[in-house]
């Protein structure tokens, strides 16, 4: 693996640039680490204080890439949208990620 | 890395009476917040906390229970626990009663005062950003359990405190004189 910048820019070829958004890089990186347990739709509104428009259109176009998936639970007596990540959400964020760390390590 | 510390847990969610079901969303979230408030009380069971999404939150214990949920649906179990791990155990049933809001409510306040070292408006304020949907009176009945379980009152809170009431019970005293 070569460590000059243009070979670094160069291997963002295979990532998707659709996950490039701020928003998505967040719901991605968030919902990564909580794995099958995933987080409910006000969880992640609150915490990562995005508006309801923003918020929803983000997950809908991270479901559609097959990113994520949600189902319907109920949590003390509420009905309540879950948001779980795939197993190809959860590769293309360590390939983002990995190739974030390079990025930001070669000084660019 | 101890292969075997899920049993600890188990033995835990055992001795309250916990009936694990991994396909409830309140039980992945009362065995998370269990296990975070007996933490914050000194009971490491080697599932470190930290703020996520969902408030505060152990990734591995997620992995595990994932990885063990038949042991840990049906509390299977080789590992005891000490008394005073048994006595930690009634008191956070007794306080908390596995109800899911107080245990979240609480696990976060308790996270943000002893990890974070908040002091209690900020705790309070924190508590509130990260859980909006929950009602000023769930927050106050979740912190209120918090501070039951996580503080042992010292000698000072003890003495403070009969200096402040007993005015109350000398003058309560008097009237029955009457």
């Amino acid at each position: 693996m070569q460590n000059d910048i243009l070979s670094i820019l160069n291997e963002s070829d295979a990532l998707n640039a659709k996950v490039f958004s701020l928003v998505r890089l967040k719901l991605l990186s968030s919902l990564a680490a909580l794995g099958p347990d995933g987080a409910t739709y006000r969880e992640l509104k609150a915490a990562l204080d995005i508006n309801d428009g923003v918020l929803f259109a983000n997950l809908n176009v991270l479901k559609e890439m097959g990113y994520l998936t949600s189902e319907k639970i109920t949590s003390d007596g509420k009905e309540l949208e879950l948001y779980i990540i795939t197993p190809e959400g959860q590769n293309e964020w360590k390939r983002t990620k990995t190739w974030l760390c390079r990025f930001l390590d070669c000084g660019a | 890395m101890n292969m075997e510390k899920h049993k600890k847990v188990i033995a835990f969610f055992k001795e309250l009476g916990f009936e694990f079901n991994i396909s409830r969303f309140d039980d992945r979230l009362i065995a998370q917040k269990l296990v975070c408030l007996l933490d914050l009380r000194g009971i490491n069971l080697g599932y470190p906390c930290s703020i996520y999404v969902r408030g505060p939150y152990s990734p591995e214990l997620t992995q595990d229970l994932f990885e063990f949920t038949n042991e840990f649906e049906n509390l299977k179990t080789g590992s005891r626990l000490s008394s005073h791990e048994k006595e930690t155990a009634g008191e956070l049933g007794r306080i908390f009663g596995l109800k899911p809001v107080p245990l979240e409510v609480g696990a976060t306040y308790g996270y943000c005062a002893l990890r974070q070292n908040c002091d209690p408006l900020e705790a309070l304020r924190r508590v509130k950003r990260l859980k909006p949907f929950y009602s000023e009176a769930q927050i106050a009945l979740g912190i209120s359990k918090a501070k039951e379980f996580l503080y042992k009152p010292t000698q000072k809170d003890l003495d403070e405190l009969k200096k402040e009431t007993g005015i109350w019970q000398r003058a309560s005293l008097k009237s029955l004189e009457h």
